[in-house]
């Protein structure tokens, strides 16, 4: 039962890994840069979602759809003032393309850090959960009822960015952009509005799954610093860009650290997806699960 | 002794050829203009030969030495320098830095590099930028200070990816005048050039390739007014 | 004299007044507080000289400075704790120690590109911190190593800080001076050119990984024997991002920017504190200001300034 144990609870940690990862990739597939401030849209998620329930008392079942509005807000901003020079000519700064990127998201990271801790302060707040039931009785597997909750609406959301991708125009727009940027923009779409949506969507993904994580995670200024971590090893295992990647090499993360935690050490099961994204970087640059070569 | 000679030199992108069994020498002193439709490969063929691909098969030697597995670095300092179809300057130096960077590399001592530097920018009337950092050049000055850096050392072989293309006619001058200036004093090129009127007056002998293969070798006169070569560039995109 | 070189000169000099600034301040600056401030932002200051060498010069996004100033003092801290090693002989081991992980994670980056370098760098860095933040029978984990002091008071350390910051200004100074100076250059703007005109990229690539290390890892051992505790926290990607922000606003790719930066930041970020602590918030702005508007940071503003002076006019000013 052990193993069966461990791979559902691996598969569950996984899910929030996929989610964060997925708007990582996105944005990777436009843009081709990381953002290294994803893991503060997480934060402003979990954040938003606790505040909102604890302190003005907004049922839950509202606080985590504002999360994910405040999520979105933030990262068509960030798309809007600081990414769109990335392609409307920024030869004429002196950085280059990749250094500008690091070091504008870094520096928003900072940012935005150092603005929750000052305004909202240092301490870790808990969020509330989404249901009250404790222990969940799945077959032989028990789970935590908010944790299941949560999973559930992780898959479910995945679910949809997957038929989005695939059934929708906008969906299309996103990967024919992801694919060709300039022979998307001669075949009418707009990239620059295609990158501010992926933006949009990757901040509200982000502060999604911060908000369903935040009766677990308890937020805090800096909370999202190691998650983001965490969706950067998954961004890669799964080949920069691609989305079915990232959910595939989530999952396999969340398995991974929990098989690894029992059978290789639990102190350092946060070092395996780490040491996994040098290794891969090291010997196959296209990740794990990423069929095409991609040049590095 | 033949200079540099290419053996059998091929590349596949995929499946494709993109150079198929290349074979031609070059002798100390030559001036030979590669032509060929777009597509055809000679910026491969070139990449190759400066080591920035790995052939597929083939060899390349230079004066007797083989250097085909040599990285790039190495082949510069052997003496093959060549220029890029698109430029490539150290954006974020000077104009005269970009020189020093080459002549150190090259094995230059400071004093040398800097005395060779001055001399460059003046003969490329490229004094009044010296300062300046390159990426702030106009494209035409970036294609000459690229150019520059190929002659900071006397190259074995200078190989020139398109120098005159997208370029103003009066540098494109001074690089045509430089060229002939230096070949009359012996100096080797390999010259890639769209510009039919340039090469059937620069050079005497002309290599023209066509899907990765050479079509004709020879006099320049004689290469351009070859049937097969007329009808590649005819039935290829003439440039 | 070609004009990178002219332009480290000027740099160089102007980080030599700062630097003799900062030594004579002591004169009026009694507060051992502000002192141990000032030391602080020194070992800062060192971080920022190495991250510059192989970020601003050398263009190799590197997001592990403050990892290896962890490993700088734990390896004072391990030979101290373990052995009763004196922590000046700690030094040296702990600047190699860091130089030799330094030349792993080089070569592990050699082949990499932009982001790629970044994230490698960073996941290389937070192993390094949760090795040693996990390995509780080695390094006692969370809860730190105590280094014993090597100087009664501040002065002491003010000025051994101090006196290393300007040596290794020095030494980079005459490394940047040398060929290796145009050659990092020519790695960051366009390794293939670089290449192409006989720049060995993995030898220069390297080096810049191995000597950058080094000097955060000198920072670390000067900074274990000073505060006398260290723990993991050392090596937070937050510490890194002080570092980044310190050269970002002072200025990239200068001599003068880590220190100035570092300076400030630092100085100015607890003079702030003072007032209502948004010092960080302000430093945070001001490196996505620089990032987005202008790359020179506050060194590249004074040499716009000074180029707008008559007769300043063909030094060429370092303006993004
Ligand atoms: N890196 C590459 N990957 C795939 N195909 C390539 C690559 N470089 C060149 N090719 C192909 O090889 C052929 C020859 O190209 P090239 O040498 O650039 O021709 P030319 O310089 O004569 O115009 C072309 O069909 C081109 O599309
Ligand atoms: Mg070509």
């Amino acid at each position: 039962m052990l193993y069966l144990d461990l791979t559902v609870t691996g598969l569950m940690t996984g899910v929030f890994y996929a989610l964060m990862a997925i708007g990582l990739t996105l944005i990777f597939g436009i843009l081709r840069v990381v953002n290294f401030a994803h893991g503060e849209f997480y934060m402003v998620g979990a954040y938003t979602y606790t505040l909102l329930s604890t302190a003005l008392g907004v049922p839950v079942w509202l606080t985590l759809p504002a999360a994910v509005l405040v999520g979105a807000a933030l990262g068509w901003v960030t798309e809007r003032t600081l990414m769109r020079p990335l392609y409307a000519g920024y030869s004429s700064w002196g950085l280059m393309k990749d250094e500008y990127a690091i070091i504008v998201t870094f520096g928003l990271s900072l940012l935005l850090i150092n603005l929750v801790d000052k305004v909202i302060g240092p301490y870790p707040y808990r969020g509330p959960e989404l249901i009250d039931t404790a222990r969940v009785h799945l077959g032989p597997v028990i789970a935590d009822g908010h944790r299941l909750m949560a999973t559930g609406l992780g898959v479910a959301v995945i679910a949809g960015v997957f038929a989005f991708m695939r059934f929708t125009v906008a969906g299309k727009q996103v990967q024919a952009v992801a694919q060709n940027r300039l022979g998307a923009s001669l075949a009418g779409i707009d990239p620059g509005r295609v990158s501010a949506a992926v933006f949009a969507a990757s901040g509200g993904l982000a502060a999604f799954a911060g908000g369903l994580l935040a009766p677990i995670i308890n937020a805090s200024p800096d909370v999202g610093v190691f998650t983001a971590v965490k969706s950067y090893v998954v961004v890669v295992l799964g080949g920069m860009g691609s989305v079915a990647g990232a959910v595939v090499a989530g999952l396999f993360l969340g398995v991974a650290e929990s098989f690894g935690a029992v059978f290789i050490s639990y102190g350092y099961r946060d070092t395996f997806g780490l040491v996994i994204l040098i290794l891969v970087l090291m010997f196959r640059p296209q990740g794990l699960f990423g069929e095409k070569g991609r040049s590095v | 002794m033949t200079f540099l000679k290419v053996k059998g030199l091929e590349k596949r992108f995929g499946g494709r050829h993109a150079v198929d069994s290349v074979h031609f020498d070059v002798a100390a002193g030559e001036l030979v203009g590669l032509i060929g439709p777009n597509g055809s490969g000679k910026t491969t063929l070139l990449n190759m030969l400066s080591g920035h691909l790995a052939p597929d098969g083939g060899t390349v030697t230079l004066e007797g030495r083989e250097v085909t597995r040599l990285p790039v670095h190495r082949r510069a300092r052997a003496g093959i320098l060549r220029m890029f179809q698109l430029t490539r300057v150290f954006d974020r130096v000077s104009t005269l830095d970009n020189l020093l960077v080459a002549g150190r590399g090259l094995g230059l001592n400071a004093r040398d590099a800097l005395t060779r530097a001055r001399a460059l920018l003046d003969e490329l009337s490229l004094s009044p930028v010296a300062a300046l950092d390159a990426g702030r050049l106009s494209g035409g000055q970036r294609k000459l200070l690229e150019f520059g850096t190929c002659f900071m050392v006397p190259p074995r072989i200078a190989l020139l990816d398109e120098p005159f293309a997208a370029v103003h006619p009066s540098m494109r001058e001074i690089m045509g005048r430089f060229v002939r200036e230096r070949h009359a004093l012996g100096q080797t090129f390999l010259l890639v050039s769209h510009d039919m009127p340039v090469v059937r007056e620069m050079c005497e002998r002309s290599v023209c390739m066509n899907a990765g293969s050479i079509l004709a070798d020879g006099n320049t006169e004689d290469v351009l007014n070859d049937p097969a070569v007329i009808e590649a560039y005819l039935g290829g995109e003439a440039a | 004299m070609g004009n990178s070189e002219r332009r480290l000169r000027a740099e160089f000099h102007g980080s030599l007044v700062i630097l003799a600034l900062v030594a004579a301040l002591p004169l009026v600056l009694t507060s051992v507080y502000w002192q141990g401030v000032v030391i602080v932002s020194l070992y800062y200051a060192l971080q920022a000289m190495g991250w510059n060498l192989v970020t601003g010069y050398t263009g190799q996004m590197n997001l592990a400075p403050a990892a290896f100033a962890m490993v700088g003092a734990y390896g004072v801290g391990l030979l101290s704790h373990h052995w009763g090693i004196s922590p000046w002989l700690g030094v040296p081991v702990g600047v190699a120690a860091a130089a030799g992980i330094g030349l792993v994670l080089g070569r592990i980056v050699l082949p990499l590109q932009g982001a790629y370098v970044a994230l490698t760098t960073l996941s290389f860095a937070e192993i390094l911190r949760l090795v040693i933040g996990n390995s509780y029978s080695v390094t006692r984990g969370d809860l730190g190593l105590n280094v014993p002091t090597v100087f009664d008071g501040r002065l002491p350390y003010y000025y051994l800080m101090l006196a290393v910051v300007v040596l290794v200004q020095i030494a980079l100074y005459a490394l940047m001076r040398s060929r290796m100076g145009l050659f990092l250059q020519a790695v960051r703007d366009d390794e293939v050119a670089a290449a192409s005109r006989g720049v060995s990229i993995v030898w220069w690539k390297t080096l810049a990984f191995v000597v950058s290390s080094a000097i955060c890892g000198l920072a670390g051992t000067l900074y274990a024997p000073f505060a006398g505790l260290i723990s993991p926290e050392l090596g937070l990607i937050l510490n890194t991002g002080l570092v980044v922000s310190m050269v970002v606003i002072g200025g990239m790719g200068t001599m003068i920017g880590p220190i100035v930066g570092a300076l400030l930041v630092y100085t100015a970020g607890e003079m702030l504190r003072e007032v209502g602590d948004y010092h960080l918030i302000v430093f945070a702005l001001l490196v996505i200001v620089f990032a987005r508007f202008f790359r020179g940071g506050i060194w590249g503003l004074l040499q716009l300034g000074a180029d707008r002076l008559p007769g300043r006019r063909e030094t060429g000013a370092r303006e993004g």
